[in-house]
């Protein structure tokens, strides 16, 4: 079959090398840099910093691009980056409705689920059952705010520091911080999980 | 042994709460990422030109795997830009999909 992608990637792949349109060295690095150095680990450390010092806390809600360059993340696939916090009043949740819009810099790769047809869609109509399935039960009178990812806007969750975290340093807070509590399908870690 | 890999692959994929999931289940998953990212770093592909076809990919066929749709928007872009002609691409795609046995495709 010719509509199988995997044919289709490597034919495409192909011809942009025979045209020296592409170099699969670089495709390569690409790979490699997602893989390997981008994750969720950059975003830890913004969080954790955001809740370590309360001037980088609140440079970071004011223009969440500016902050995450001061730590030397951001770039082309980046765009504008929008950190929303976590309160006991308000829960934030991020979704893409459209496609897969993610702030890759801060995050890494999306997972999975984040680009399925059922959270993309549902996230939106059912916030509260949604994250009750994911294992995040929220309070009745907390507030769900659902931000839609967009070209001009991708969104991080600033989640909210754990109860007892008063006597750690900056590591020890990152390992708090998971990739799913910035997504805000989750809490972040309680520091004796 | 590529298809080892990717069998380890999709097979440890971690659930979705745990922070280190694996997010390609194929390697030409990752390679339809790579040469994505790749061409639009060096300006042969427009980023939110691509955004646009994948949304419109994903948008045509929800049961169409994420991936899948990914791979044709990336398509779409470069016959738009005139970079891929798309007679050219079919022939080497049905030139690859008639190789003998031993490709991971069916």
């Amino acid at each position: 079959m010719t509509d199988d992608p995997a044919v289709r990637v490597e034919a495409l792949e192909a011809l942009l090398v025979e045209k020296g349109l592409v170099d699969p060295a670089l495709v390569d690095d690409v790979i490699a840099h997602y893989e390997t150095n981008v994750g969720p680990l950059n975003g830890a450390k913004v969080v954790a910093r955001a809740w370590a010092e309360p001037a980088f806390h609140d440079r970071l809600l004011a223009d969440g691009t500016a902050a995450i360059a001061e730590m030397g993340y951001g770039g082309a696939e980046g765009h504008l980056l929008i950190a929303v916090e976590n309160t006991p009043a308000v829960h934030n949740v991020v979704v893409c409705t459209l496609c897969s819009c993610y702030p890759w810099p801060v995050l890494g790769l999306p997972p999975r689920w984040y680009k399925s047809p059922e959270y993309r869609s549902r996230m939106v109509a059912q916030p509260r059952a949604v994250l009750a399935e994911m294992g995040l039960e929220l309070a009745d009178d907390v507030r769900v705010r659902v931000w839609d990812s967009s070209a001009e806007a991708r969104y991080m969750v600033v989640p909210e520091r754990p109860a007892g975290t008063e006597g750690l340093g900056l590591e020890e807070l990152e390992r708090l911080v998971t990739r799913d509590a910035m997504i805000g399908v989750a809490r972040a870690l309680a520091p004796d999980a | 042994m590529p298809d080892a890999i990717a069998d380890d692959l999709a097979a440890n994929v971690s659930p979705p709460r745990d922070n280190g999931e694996i997010v390609f289940a194929a390697p030409w998953e990752r390679r339809a990422f790579g040469l994505t990212v790749a061409l639009c770093r060096t300006q042969r592909c427009d980023w939110e030109a691509f955004r646009q076809r994948l949304i419109a990919r994903v948008a045509e066929d929800e049961r169409r795997s994420y991936w899948a749709s990914w791979a044709a928007a990336l398509e779409d872009v470069l016959e738009t830009a005139d970079a891929v002609d798309p007679a050219e691409l079919d022939a080497l795609a049905r030139a690859y999909a008639g190789r003998p046995a031993g490709h991971d495709h069916d």
